[in-house]
């Protein structure tokens, strides 16, 4: 019997609305670079990015608050491979980061090494999009 | 809960990094023949209700439980498939029977992982596609983020998760179906500080388990007395990066319902996808004063290699042949989804 | 051991669109927000969640349980996600039947959605990813092959019009047209609209298929004692039935779902019904395309096989009728967003039962309804039998409307476009299938020219596709054989459109072939050297196999089947390249 294998993949293609809060954050991002969440009326949780449900009692919110721009590092990694598992050269840094006024973190580049707990800024690009890219990443403060 | 749920047969094949010449179907229906087998059932008869656990994604496949039931027995009968880990399944199999409508429940999951050329790919397909994607950010990241952030919050240090992969290869050496060996390559960071020797590496494999009401045990049942499962907020930016938080509501509640303290476990199979989750699930469990070397003795899956969606049934395997070989009398088994997911089950299993 | 009694206590549901703003995330919260205002219930009062979403390649997002989670309501909750395709919706109710009745949690919160239109060039492609990786997909399949082929033999076998296909389209719409969340409702459309309508794939028209949608839907279910102190009129859920046929389904008569019926047998067991018939006063079937109402409504038991046509012709399944079957107005005139559509399906009965479906009533006093959803490739049932207690329904007179509908927003095709914020991105993802021996050794037999079979000694069938195990004896199987390749055509289509909804130039001919010697049926191919108007159910074929050094142990090494009279051939006709 001959072995073989079948390569194939799957033909299609997403396009992703970003939603009603989504669209709130990212516009105001673009638009004012500014960081916009959503305060839980119920149990005072602040989400940012920008929500219309609290995942806690399913409250529904409105994009209400702005964060940051400062926040603190709760942590970080160097990312030695890509999604393919290719040698990333040089390494990329992420890290997690609080913005002031938000309980919860936003995931992106750190520019500069940074330990858990250092105070960072986010640099925006004077190009922006409505993206998470409009943000090139975090550099210490 | 009474009456009791028995575990009445065990079946596997595979646990290698690759199974060539055998397409999944033909994975399954071997596992599923000696779960027959060891449980005494003819599925066609026999078994009322049959759950797997599978992702279209892994496969390649969409609507993947269509191609399920001819390889198991299952044609015609009552089949759905859990998205999500084999110990879920399992849990969904206690449901079933407790619920009435099943008296022999089989349960099955597999790893094709040598079919899927980019894991990664896959993986990172999980992230928010709005939020975390565009970063080109690997799904991976997130492990080398939580080990940080849960090394600092608990006080625990890299040295000791070193130790955790060594110990688990070093008990994987007696274990007849860990095919892996040592690693091949040097102990280098991949998502700082995670390393590819803390890493558990892919195997195939599939296990299939029978679960069945007590009248329908037999002498070497090992009885499933608590089911829990759970998880933490699916979102990066909501999730608790400390603390197994999922693993930790999941455990009270199987060890509540199988009326058993954490101090009464004698033997633990958990999650060590990383080397770091099992010291961080032996804390969420309240396990973390566990004897280290009853904990994952068959190696885990650093020692017998990572199975995907089967990793919770590959540690009830090895919980239970524990049990039925008289090396422990009360067993915690314990499954994590992998990266980005959130999602634990539990298991409380006890001897006869 | 017998588990809890356990019931429906309040419902809600997103509109249907064709695209939503929202992400799947939020609509499963709005959904889930619905639910809990019509309970007048808090998430905190929630166990346990239960989700089901059809297939990930919709949304885009792989473990989409876990990405919808928090929107579900689920954020440190018991949760599980089961998927059962197609099947799905209906199956919410039975894992959030089971969650109670085993006593793992005496309050679940079922919710189950679907975020279509993400998927693109059009949602429609993703279902090539359904077929078979390796002797099907290569064939470049649409979905709307499947059900034509399984359309063709229902009516093929009953003899069947299809004016009393189409009525049910009519019924379903016009239903709709009285439901606050739907998107196809039409209280003017008629028999004439649906025959007139673009040919997809023969027999198979525009009119009779629902199509994509986005939404969701969510259903609130307890224990009985945590019903009665939540509501003062529970719906039972009185019984609960699933089914799965084997994968071959080439292999199957498609003319009859017996899968539909050995699930409806478990539910009406259970339930105590039966006389199905006499004792289900409202049914709420599975209608993707027209003729599927009618089809599940046989295999529910509810009309004699071939017969559930001419009574929907006769008005026994309209509303006022003695019957009434999608009183909601059923995916074809609410929407289709999948799993949404079915847990749809359980919140109508759920309203109809308390006499709270408004201008969709159904006439009387409804004490006990059925809802089906099917799935997978003409393969699950899925059955769920409510019902209320003889003083649980509330008069007419006083009928009230249930909690509105909540989002979402839809989107127009330009806003879809230029969503800011909007991301794209393919699936960029590689597998290398291995096709193990079984079908291995087909392909093999392929390249060489032969169609291989291997044999079950046990039941003494000849299985193609080949497989390593009997899956009727559970066995391993004992020896091949080889087959020659003519055969017969158990049913076909004409099909006007590609995979991914582009128009053909010329139809493509999907059948499927039942080879000589094969025990049941054979495999799904397509037909060549024959005009669309001289194929006929029945008729003799043979396979063109590719020249020799072309072949390379793929499905495609046959070229096609023609007529093996030579005087039913006609010129070749040059037919749309496929990749695998």
């Amino acid at each position: 019997m001959t072995v073989r294998r079948i390569e194939g993949g799957l033909p299609v293609a997403f396009r992703y609305t970003p939603g009603v809060g989504n669209t709130a954050f990212l516009e105001a991002v673009r638009d004012r670079g500014v960081f916009l969440g959503s305060r839980c009326p119920t149990c005072g949780r602040t989400y940012l990015p920008a929500r219309i449900f609290c995942e806690r009692d399913l409250t529904e919110l409105t994009p209400d608050t702005e964060c940051g721009p400062e926040g603190t590092v709760e942590s970080w990694t160097v990312a030695h491979h890509d999604v393919d598992d290719a040698p990333l050269e040089p390494p990329v840094t992420y890290a997690l980061v609080r913005l002031d006024g938000a309980d919860t973190v936003l995931l992106h580049r750190l520019l500069a090494p940074a330990e858990i707990g250092a105070r960072v800024r986010p640099v925006l690009r004077d190009e922006r999009a409505a993206s998470v890219l409009d943000l090139e990443g975090f550099e210490p403060a | 809960m009474s009456p009791r749920i028995g575990l009445t047969g065990l079946g596997w094949t595979g646990f290698t990094p690759t199974t060539a010449g055998r397409s999944y179907k033909e994975l399954m229906f071997e596992a599923a023949a000696a779960a027959y087998l060891d449980a005494g059932v003819d599925p066609r008869t026999d078994v009322d209700s049959f759950v797997c656990a599978s992702e279209d994604l892994e496969e390649g496949t969409s609507i993947f439980d269509e191609y399920v039931p001819d390889q198991i027995g299952a044609v015609q009968r009552p089949v759905h498939t859990v998205a999500s880990d084999g110990l879920f399944a399992l849990a969904t199999g206690v449901m079933l029977i407790r619920s009435g409508v099943a008296r022999t429940v089989a349960v099955e999951a597999h790893s094709k992982a040598s079919d899927l050329l980019t894991q990664g790919r896959v993986d990172a397909f999980a992230l928010d596609p709005v939020l975390n994607r565009p970063l080109g950010v690997p799904a991976l990241a997130l492990a080398g983020l939580e080990m940080r952030r849960y090394l600092d919050a608990s006080g625990r240090d890299a040295k000791e998760c070193a130790e955790v992969a060594d110990r688990n290869r070093e008990h994987a050496r007696s274990n007849p179906r860990a095919s892996l060996g040592d690693p091949e390559e040097a102990d280098v960071p991949t998502f700082d500080p995670l390393t590819t020797h803390q890493t558990a590496r892919s195997v195939d494999g599939c296990v299939v388990i029978v679960l069945a009401a007590e009248e329908r045990s037999n002498p070497k049942t090992v009885w499933v007395d608590g089911v829990g499962w759970s998880q933490d907020a699916p979102s990066v930016e909501s999730r608790d990066w400390a603390k197994a938080v999922a693993a930790a509501n999941a455990a009270a509640t199987a060890f509540a319902q199988a009326g058993v303290d954490p101090g009464d476990v004698d033997v633990a199979e958990v999650d060590d996808t990383f080397a770091y989750k099992q010291l961080q699930h032996l804390d969420a469990m309240g396990l973390e004063r566990m004897d280290p070397d009853r904990v994952n003795r068959s190696g885990g899956a650093l020692g017998e290699g990572y199975l995907h969606e089967a990793n919770g049934l590959a540690r009830t395997l090895a919980a239970v042949e524990q049990l039925r070989a008289g090396d422990g009398r009360a067993a915690v088994v314990q499954s994590w989804r992998g990266v980005p997911s959130t999602s634990a089950a539990v298991a409380v299993l006890r001897s006869a | 051991m017998t588990g809890r009694r356990v019931a429906v206590v309040g419902a809600g549901m997103t509109r249907f669109v064709r695209r939503a703003q929202e992400t799947g995330k939020e609509l499963a919260f709005q959904a889930s927000r619905a639910a809990l205002n019509a309970a007048e219930m808090t998430l905190d009062q929630i166990d346990a969640v239960c989700l089901t979403s059809a297939p990930d390649a919709f949304d885009g997002v792989h473990r989409k349980g876990d990405y919808l989670a928090d929107g579900a309501g689920a954020w440190g909750k018991p949760y599980i996600r089961t998927y059962v395709g197609g099947g799905s919706g209906v199956f919410t109710a039975i894992q959030g039947w089971y969650t109670v009745a085993s006593g793992q949690a005496d309050v679940v919160l079922c919710v189950a959605e679907e975020k279509m239109s993400s998927c693109q060039p059009h949602p429609q492609g993703a279902f090539l990813t359904i077929f078979d990786n390796i002797l099907e997909r290569p064939l470049g399949p649409n979905l709307l092959w499947i059900f034509a082929l399984e359309m063709n033999r229902y009516m093929n076998r009953y003899g069947l019009e299809k004016r009393d296909i189409a009525s049910v389209a009519v019924k379903n719409k016009r239903n709709a047209a009285d439901h606050p969340a739907a998107l196809l409702g039409q209280a003017d459309i008629s028999v004439e609209d649906v025959l007139a309508s673009e040919v997809l794939a023969w027999p198979v028209q525009r009119l009779d298929v629902s199509p994509i949608s986005d939404g969701a839907a969510a259903v609130i279910m307890a224990s009985e004692d945590a019903a009665r102190r939540l509501t003062d009129r529970p719906v039972w859920v009185d019984g609960v039935g699933w089914n799965l046929d084997t994968t071959y389904w080439t292999n199957r008569d498609l003319s009859y779902p017996e899968y539909v019926e050995h699930a409806a047998r478990m539910a009406y067991d259970m339930a105590g019904v039966t006389e199905p018939r006499k004792q289900i006063h409202v049914a709420e079937p599975y209608d993707p395309f027209d003729y599927k109402e009618l089809h599940h409504l046989e295999g529910l038991l509810l009309f004699d096989k071939g017969k559930a046509p001419e009574a929907a012709a006769d008005g026994v399944t309209a509303r006022d009728g003695d019957l009434p079957c999608c009183p909601s107005g059923g995916l074809l005139g609410v929407g289709n967003p999948i799993a949404a559509a079915g847990l749809m399906k359980i919140a109508e009965l759920f309203w109809q039962l308390r006499g709270e479906a408004g201008a969709r009533q159904v006439p009387g006093t409804p004490e006990r309804g059925v809802a089906q959803a099917w799935g997978d490739l003409m393969q699950v049932g899925t059955v769920v039998v409510m019902g209320v207690d003889p003083n649980g329904h509330r008069s007419a007179s006083t009928a009230t409307e249930p909690a509105e509908t909540i989002g979402p927003t839809p989107l127009s095709d330009g806003e879809f476009r230029s969503a800011s914020g909007a991301v794209d991105t393919p699936l960029d993802v590689r597998f290398a299938w291995d096709p193990g021996s079984a079908v291995g050794a087909f392909l093999d037999g392929l390249r060489d020219g032969r169609i291989l079979a291997t044999t079950c000694a046990s039941c003494g069938r000849t299985l193609v596709p080949p497989r390593a195990f009997c899956e009727r004896c559970f066995r391993a199987t004992d020896a091949w054989t080889s087959l020659e390749a003519v055969g017969t055509v158990e049913t076909f289509s004409i099909c006007h459109v590609t995979w991914d909804m582009h128009p053909l130039e010329e139809p493509e001919l999907p059948a499927v072939i039942r080879i000589d010697g094969a025990s049941d049926g054979g495999f799904l191919h397509k037909l060549g050297e024959v005009g669309p108007d001289d194929v006929r159910i029945g008729m003799r074929v043979e396979a063109v196999w590719r020249p020799m050094e072309d072949r390379d142990g793929s499905i495609l090494d046959i070229a096609y089947f023609r007529p093996a009279d030579p005087g039913v051939r006609r010129e070749l006709v040059a037919t749309t390249e496929v990749t695998a």
